[in-house]
C-alpha cells in the first residue's frame, strides 16, 4: 500500500507534461470537464494576476528598495522605522482601537435593527430597507460630508442644541473632533453590518424561539439563549468583515482629519515628499495584518462569511 | 425573583427599545441626505435651518463650473467616470460570469478557495492604489489603470450577483439537456446558460457600475491629471467650494444613486437592491 502511494507521488511529477497536454487536447469526458473548469476560471485569474498580484508584489519589493525612484538594493530601514519609531506605534494603536470600537458599536446597533426588521411588523418596511442600504454605495468622502451636515459649525444637530442651550454653535460643533469621526465611521459601517446580519437572521429557526416563549422564557432570555447562539457564527463573520472595512476607511478621514490613522499616514508619506518606499512598507504591513487576521478568524473561529 | 423582574423588564421595554434604536438609526442615516438635498436649493444656511428658497445658483455653479474650487463642470467628470466604470463593468462581465459558473456548476479541487478569492476583495482601494503607482505609472494618466483597478475592486459584487442567479437554476439539468440536443459545450454556455442568468448579470453590472463610478480611495491615489473622475470632483467640491455648492455636488451624486436603485427595482432583483 505504502509503495503504491510512493509510486503515485512520483507519477504526479512525471505525468505533469501529460496533464498539460490533456488540458489542451483532452481525450476523455473527465479531461474535457477539467479543461472547461480551467477555462472558466482563467479570465478571473488573469485579472487577479495583473491588477492584484503583480502590483502588490511590486509594492512589496519597493518597500525594501534603497533607491528612491527605482527599485534597487535591499534595506529593512523602512520596516525598522515602522516598528521602532513611537510616532508610527501611536498611529497603529489609534487605528486598531478606533477600528475595534467602531466595529463593536456598529454591530451592537445593527443587531437590534436587523431584529426589528426580521421580527416586527413595521410600517413602510421597504422604505426603511432602502434608507438602511443607501449609504453602502456612498464613498467615504460623502459620509464625511453627511457628518458635517449633522454636526458641523452650521450643522443641523449643532444648531438645534445651540438654540436650546444658548451656547455658540461653533463651540458645540463636533464634526472635526474624534467623536465626529466616530459617527462618520458608523455612517458607513452600520449599513454594512446590517447587510451582513440580514443574511444571518434569515436563516434562524423561528420554531425554537416560539417554543422558548411559550415555555415561559422572557423576550430577553429567548434572545440570549435561543437566538444568540444561532446567529453567533454570522455575528463573528460580520465582525471580521466590518473590522476590515473600518481599517480600510480613508476618504472619510481625509476630509475630517481628526485622528491620524494608518491609511491617512500612507497618503501623507506620498503627499509630503513622495516617500513611496515608506508608504509601500506601511501598505505591506496593512495588507499582511488584514490577510492574516482574516485567515485566522475564518480558520479558528466559527465565523461564517456569506455575503 | 430576580429573573422574573428582568423578564418583565424586557417584556415591557424590550420592543420599544429595539424600535427606538431602529428609528434613531434610520434618522441618523437619512436626515443628512435629506438636508443636503434641500439645502442645495437654499441661498444661505446660517441658523438651524437653511433659508432663501428657492434658488438654483448652487446647482448652476456645479453644472456649469465656476473656475474656483469646483473648477470644472460636473458634466465632464460624470461622463468620464461613467466611461471608466463601463470599461470596468465589461471586464467584470468577462471574468465574473465564467468563474461564478465554474463554482456553481462543478466540483473541483480548490473550489472553496477560488470562491473565497472571487467574493472577498483582495485589497482595498488605497492599498491597491499605492501598489499601482509604480507598477503602471504610464497607464495612470490614460485612465486604463483606473479601469483595471475598478474591475478588480468591484468584481466580488458581479460574482455574487451572478452566483445568486445561478443558484436558482438547475444548471446540470439545463446543460445536459442542451448537450443531448446536440449543442456543443461552448454553444450551450453562450446561448443557454448566459441568457438564463441575464437578471443576475444585469443587476451585477448596475451595482459594479455605480460602485466604480463612486470609487474614491483608489482614484485619489492613482489619478494624476486630466479630467477628474466624479469622486475626485466631489472631493474638490467638499474641500474647496462653499458649503451649499458642495451640497449641490453631493446631490448630483445622490440623484445618480437614486436612478440606479430605481433601475435595479425595474430589473426586479430585490437581493441586488439590498446589497447595493
Amino acid at each position: 500500500m505504502a509503495a503504491d502511494i510512493d509510486s503515485s507521488k512520483a507519477g504526479v511529477l512525471r505525468r505533469l507534461p501529460d496533464t498539460f497536454s490533456t488540458l489542451l487536447w483532452p481525450q476523455s469526458e473527465r479531461q474535457r470537464e477539467r479543461r472547461r473548469i480551467v477555462g472558466l476560471c482563467l479570465p478571473f485569474l488573469v485579472l487577479l494576476l495583473f491588477s492584484g498580484i503583480v502590483p502588490l508584489m511590486e509594492m512589496f519589493r519597493i518597500s525594501f528598495s534603497e533607491a528612491r525612484l527605482v527599485t534597487e538594493g535591499f534595506t529593512l530601514q523602512y520596516y525598522e522605522q515602522l516598528f521602532a519609531d513611537p510616532y508610527y506605534r501611536t498611529i497603529a494603536i489609534n487605528t486598531l482601537w478606533f477600528g475595534l470600537a467602531t466595529t463593536v458599536v456598529s454591530i451592537c446597533v445593527a443587531v437590534p435593527v436587523v431584529h426589528a426588521l426580521a421580527k416586527y411588523d413595521l410600517p413602510g418596511e421597504s422604505i426603511i430597507l432602502t434608507i438602511l442600504s443607501f449609504p453602502n454605495s456612498l464613498p467615504g468622502i460623502v459620509a464625511a460630508f453627511m457628518i458635517i451636515v449633522l454636526f458641523g459649525n452650521t450643522g443641523l444637530i449643532t444648531n438645534v442644541i445651540a438654540a436650546f442651550s444658548g451656547r455658540s454653535a461653533v463651540d458645540l460643533a463636533i464634526s472635526t473632533s474624534v467623536v465626529g469621526l466616530f459617527f462618520a465611521y458608523l455612517y458607513s459601517m452600520i449599513p454594512r453590518a446590517v447587510l451582513l446580519l440580514r443574511g444571518t437572521y434569515s436563516e434562524i429557526n423561528t420554531d425554537a424561539e416560539e417554543a422558548a416563549r411559550s415555555l415561559g422564557a422572557t423576550p430577553f432570555w429567548t434572545f440570549r439563549y435561543v437566538t444568540l447562539p444561532q446567529i453567533k457564527p454570522g455575528l463573528i463573520g460580520a465582525f471580521v468583515l466590518v473590522f476590515r472595512t473600518a481599517l480600510a476607511i480613508f476618504g472619510t478621514i481625509l476630509i475630517l482629519k481628526s485622528l491620524l490613522v494608518w491609511t491617512l499616514q500612507i497618503d501623507r508619506e506620498i503627499a509630503q515628499g513622495f516617500n513611496i518606499a515608506q508608504a509601500s512598507a506601511m501598505a505591506t504591513v496593512w495588507f499582511g495584518f488584514v490577510f492574516l487576521f482574516t485567515l485566522f478568524a475564518l480558520r479558528y473561529t466559527s465565523a461564517e462569511v456569506s455575503i | 425573583m430576580w429573573s422574573f423582574r428582568q423578564g418583565s423588564l424586557s417584556a415591557r421595554f424590550g420592543r420599544p427599545f429595539v424600535k427606538l434604536v431602529l428609528a434613531a438609526t434610520v434618522a441618523f442615516l437619512s436626515l443628512p441626505v435629506v438636508m443636503t438635498f434641500v439645502s442645495s436649493f437654499a441661498a444661505e444656511w446660517v441658523g438651524p435651518l437653511p433659508s432663501g428658497f428657492l434658488t438654483f445658483a448652487n446647482w448652476n455653479d456645479v453644472i456649469a463650473g465656476t473656475g474656483v474650487g469646483a473648477d470644472v463642470s460636473v458634466g465632464s467628470s460624470l461622463l468620464y467616470s461613467a466611461g471608466l466604470a463601463v470599461g470596468g463593468v465589461l471586464i467584470n462581465i468577462c471574468v465574473g460570469v465564467p468563474i461564478a459558473y465554474a463554482v456553481a456548476r462543478y466540483q473541483f479541487w480548490g473550489r472553496s478557495w477560488v470562491n473565497v478569492f472571487a467574493i472577498l476583495p483582495l485589497a482595498p482601494g488605497i492599498i491597491l492604489g499605492i501598489a499601482f503607482l509604480r507598477t503602471y505609472p504610464d497607464l495612470s494618466t490614460s485612465g486604463i489603470a483606473l479601469v483595471i483597478g475598478y474591475s478588480l475592486l468591484k468584481s466580488p459584487y458581479m460574482v455574487m450577483a451572478v452566483q445568486s442567479s445561478f443558484q436558482s437554476m438547475e444548471l446540470q439539468q439545463i446543460e445536459e439537456s442542451a448537450r443531448s440536443l446536440g449543442a456543443s459545450w461552448p454553444r450551450t454556455f453562450l446561448t443557454v446558460i448566459i441568457p438564463n442568468a441575464k437578471e443576475g448579470i444585469i443587476a451585477g453590472s448596475i451595482i459594479c457600475w455605480t460602485l466604480a463610478a463612486a470609487e474614491f480611495n483608489f482614484s485619489y491615489i492613482v489619478y494624476s491629471r486630466g479630467t477628474p473622475p466624479l469622486s475626485i470632483f466631489l472631493y474638490n467640491n467638499i474641500t474647496n467650494a462653499s458649503f451649499l455648492n458642495a451640497a449641490a455636488a453631493v446631490s448630483v451624486f445622490f440623484l445618480l444613486i437614486a436612478l440606479v436603485t430605481i433601475a435595479l427595482q425595474i430589473v426586479g432583483n430585490q437581493a441586488a437592491v439590498r446589497r447595493l
